[in-house]
């Protein structure tokens, strides 16, 4: 090797890199070029352990560049995650002035880039920089409290003591997910006995189901009572003796063991299958080691959607109905504890909140039949409106709705309404009881004013669709998400077709629409700096729906209505639809779905912790994933505006 | 064989004072014996790459060399190399709107022969890597060449053929599908982010960058020491 000058390009690439994070980015540039030239870089990939817990200090601290390192404690050799460290992180400052050994481990958990900067480089800076030693001292500050923090977390854990909900919420905070408890001890039987026999040993040992496997217990297939009931009994013959070879269902769906119950939910809905086999290495050219059945899926946690879906249905009175709605909120901590696609926990809670709105209405029509009020003979329909109506209610927010029915005759016109009027009365009464508050706005079908007939609301909409003025058009977006929850959606839909052609001669509507989709422009130089709100409430936090949710909800509607989509869709079912349609869209269409659902369960994840809508989150309480993670989507939505921008051509509109 | 007759002969013009120093001390360095054994992590590797004036190694020049060095996977900043040369032939006019260099940029640098100098002395007895390696070094043996009389004798490797070789395997045939081993997809391809393209030493650093992957690839595959690196 040589002392020759090294490259400067080099040196200049790597501290513009370096001088983006702290503490470097304070420094003066001559300064940052010396660091830069004493560093290394290093790639290491996902996996490789960096430097252990108790072993000797190294002789470099490094800053992630690119990637991600988790730094983790080991208690009775389990590993307690303290920190993940991602693009900016400086880690291993122990090493700059400890002289023990490391307190914790350090691994990369996805290929990373790092900038291993000598121990010797960063004291002399701290010596000559005091912004440099005040920064390292509250960074070993801080470690030495987050190893603390998690240390109690886990001993809390340990003790056991808590409440099973308690516990699900703890799952929700530590991503430790629940495993479905397998049958170890399988029943099983050889192929060529005969199905009488087979049949003796279910019953004999009290199992519904039974794995048929070859000589070296690979499993061949699978009996069950099912097939007993549909292949033996129902039919004609003596069946009886055949070998269970002919009646079996082959293959075994196999699977390895330690799944969740996310894991099996989905696996359930998605083969329609009720009985899954495992085997040692997940295929059936292994042993048979144990067995789910949908029974052990449901009753590992006493909530599953579908037993759900079954008791609100059932339910007799409006407690009952609150009480499974409240259950409900569970099972919504266990999928997103473990990390279930957003999209399936949307779809299944779409449909929970509609059976409960189903069941308030069901209960509303038959009371007011024992009353003794007669119900018109005019067709109407229950609309949600706003998020409910995208299907994109998770918690249990404000209540949106509203009713249309059918124009009466006009000597009935007020008969009628003071019928539907009475209904969406005790309908949003009951809702107020299952814990959806009301619409501080008063947009429900409670009021008169949201309670009314196909020429009503057209009225309504053909004045925001004629006339379109900044501020009622930002009050009636809602409107434009309507969707038929129960009743005719003929007549809902019939509505949306005549509001498509009201849109489609109504010259500069859409232009409105979409500028006022660009009403929240994202916080864009977003790192360390949250942009936060400056109202007194929430002050220090940052209202996720309003800057990020919206500005995307927002797009997607002016889009949808401007490509005449009549469907009833949620947000990322309107950017999935659009994205083939729009030339050169189908890319960052994809991108926004991405975003939203991020946002979605960021949002869900962060009311649930805090029980409240999740909508104002304080930037300090977000993980570096989610912080990274938030960035990207910014990035996302500024992308759509402008897209939005240009095909509207909003530059041209003044205010 | 022949090539340890051409180095004894270079010597012994050494000996005779007929060559320069620098080029003699790095003579001396080439002359140790090649280590198949040697783990990769211990071995010194200069990634390195040239800008020229065209892309005939015959008539055309090298305008600047960058060069960056490995031990074993990790980069070192500190041992890093730029000469910019003072060229009389000019650069194409496709060439210039490449690496962006003008007449009046490289007026400023090196003379040729001491561009040399320093870049052997930075060089020593390092395995050379480069992308699409045969061009810049016969670039670099042109120089020798013209005023030595020698040519390169380090070790080489072409991070085109080495991750072609990592993901087809070694019987590929690279010919009609050369594009996807340009640099820029491969970096892409490596999730390595673009900057400093078409500057020598912007290009070595992302092809640097490019071998640490492929060595962390190769790594899974066995390779693990110099000598199943170079297939030797």
């Amino acid at each position: 090797m040589n002392n020759a000058t090294p490259s400067n390009t080099i040196v200049e690439r790597v501290a513009s890199d370096l001088g983006k994070y702290p503490p470097f980015d304070r420094l003066p540039e001559q300064r940052i070029r010396q660091v830069a030239q004493s560093l290394f870089v290093e790639y290491h990939e996902e996996g490789e352990m960096l430097f252990r817990k108790g072993e000797q200090l190294g002789r470099f601290s490094y800053m992630v560049m690119k990637g991600a390192v988790r730094l983790f404690d080991t208690i009775d050799g389990e590993e307690v995650l303290v920190d993940l460290c991602d693009e900016g992180d400086l880690f291993g400052v122990r090493a700059i002035f400890g002289t023990s050994d490391y307190l914790l481990s350090a691994q990369v958990v996805e290929e990373s880039l790092l900038f291993a900067i000598p121990v010797e480089t960063i004291r002399e800076l701290s010596l000559s920089e005091p912004s440099v030693a005040a920064f390292l001292t509250g960074e070993i500050a801080k470690s030495v409290q987050n190893i603390e923090h998690s240390l109690s977390e886990a001993f809390d854990l340990r003790r056991g003591a808590l409440e099973p909900s308690e516990l699900t919420l703890r799952c929700l905070l530590d991503n430790e997910p629940l495993v479905v408890d397998q049958v170890r001890e399988v029943i099983t039987c050889p192929p060529h006995i005969v199905i009488r026999e087979a049949a003796r040993i279910m019953s004999e040992n009290n199992i519904g189901s039974i794995i048929v496997v070859s000589e070296n217990r690979h499993p061949l297939g699978i009996i069950t009572d099912t097939d007993l009931r549909k292949k033996v009994v129902a039919v004609a013959g003596q069946v009886n003796e055949r070998p269970v070879s002919e009646i079996m269902t082959s293959p075994v769906y196999t699977i390895t063991a330690g799944k969740t119950v996310a894991d099996m939910t989905m696996l359930m809905v998605r083969t329609k299958l009720r009985h899954f086999c495992i085997t040692e290495d997940g295929t059936p050219d292994s042993p048979v080691s144990g067995i789910i059945s949908e029974h052990d899926i449901v009753t590992s946690e006493g909530v599953n959607p579908a037993v759900l879906m079954k008791s609100i249905m059932q339910s007799e009175s409006v407690e009952q109905l609150g009480a499974e709605r409240d259950k409900a909120e569970k099972l919504l901590q266990m999928y997103i504890a473990q990390e279930v696609s957003i999209h399936f926990v949307l779809n299944i809670f779409s449909e929970l909140n509609d059976a409960v709105i189903v069941k308030a209405i069901e209960f509303a029509l038959a009371g007011m039949k024992a009353e003794g009020m007669k119900r018109p003979d005019v067709e109407f329909c229950w609309l949600s409106l706003g998020s409910e109506g995208r299907k994109e209610q998770l918690l249990r927010t404000d209540q949106d709705n509203a009713i249309l029915y059918a124009d009466p005759p006009p000597e009935r016109r007020e008969e009628v309404q003071r019928y539907f009027l009475e209904l969406g009365k005790r309908v949003c009464d009951t809702l107020v009881a299952c814990g959806f508050t009301k619409c501080p706005a008063d947009i429900m079908a409670s009021n008169p004013q949201w309670c009314q007939p196909l020429g009503g609301w057209m009225n309504y909409f053909r004045k925001w669709i004629q006339t379109p003025e900044p501020k009622a058009l930002m009050h009636s977006t809602i409107f434009f998400d309507f969707r038929p929850v129960y009743g005719s959606t003929p007549l809902a839909m019939e509505m949306k077709r005549q509001i498509l052609k009201e849109v489609e001669q109504g010259r500069g509507f859409l232009q409105f629409f979409a500028k006022n989709a660009l009403q929240n422009p994202p916080p864009l130089g977003f790192f360390r700096n949250f942009l936060v709100e400056k109202s007194r409430e929430h002050a220090h936090e940052f209202d996720i729906k309003a800057r990020a949710m919206m500005p995307l909800s927002d797009a997607s509607r002016v889009l949808v209505y401007e490509q005449k989509i009549g469907d009833f869709l949620s947000t990322t079912e309107r950017f999935r639809r659009l994205g083939p349609l729009i030339s050169g869209f189908e890319e960052l269409a994809a991108e926004a779905v991405d975003a939203y659902e991020f946002l979605i369960l960021l949002k869900t994840k962060h009311g649930l912790a805090n029980s409240s809508s999740g909508r104002y989150i304080n930037p300090e309480g977000l993980n570096k994933i989610e912080r990274q993670t938030l960035r990207n989507v910014f990035s996302t939505i500024g992308k759509v505006q402008n897209m939005l921008n240009l095909r509207f051509q909003l530059d041209y509109i003044r205010d | 064989m022949i090539e340890l007759i051409r180095k004894k002969l270079l010597l012994r013009r050494c000996r005779n004072g007929e060559l320069p120093e620098s080029v003699c001390r790095y003579l001396h360095r080439v002359d140790e014996p090649f280590r198949a054994q040697a783990p990769i992590e211990a071995a010194r590797f200069v990634i390195f790459d040239t800008e020229t004036t065209g892309f005939d190694f015959k008539s055309d020049r090298i305008i600047s060399i960058g060069a960056v060095s490995m031990r074993g996977s990790v980069i070192g900043v500190a041992d890093s190399f730029e000469a910019l040369l003072r060229q009389e032939v000019t650069s194409e006019r496709d060439a210039v709107t490449v690496h962006g260099l003008l007449r009046r940029d490289t007026d400023s640098g090196l003379d040729e022969r001491d561009a040399a100098y320093r870049f052997l002395d930075y060089l020593g007895n390092a395995v050379i890597v480069a992308h699409h390696a045969d061009f810049d070094i016969a670039m670099i043996n042109q120089v020798l060449a013209r005023h030595f009389g020698i040519r390169l004798f380090n070790e080489a490797l072409d991070t085109a053929s080495f991750a072609k070789r990592l993901e087809k395997g070694p019987y590929y045939n690279l010919a009609h599908k050369s594009g996807e081993y340009r640099l820029d997809n491969l970096c892409e391809r490596y999730g390595i982010r673009l900057y400093d393209r078409h500057t020598a030493p912007g290009d070595s650093y992302l092809t640097a960058q490019l071998f640490q992957r492929l060595l962390a690839v190769g790594r899974k595959a066995g390779i693990d020491t110099v000598g199943k690196l170079l297939l030797k």
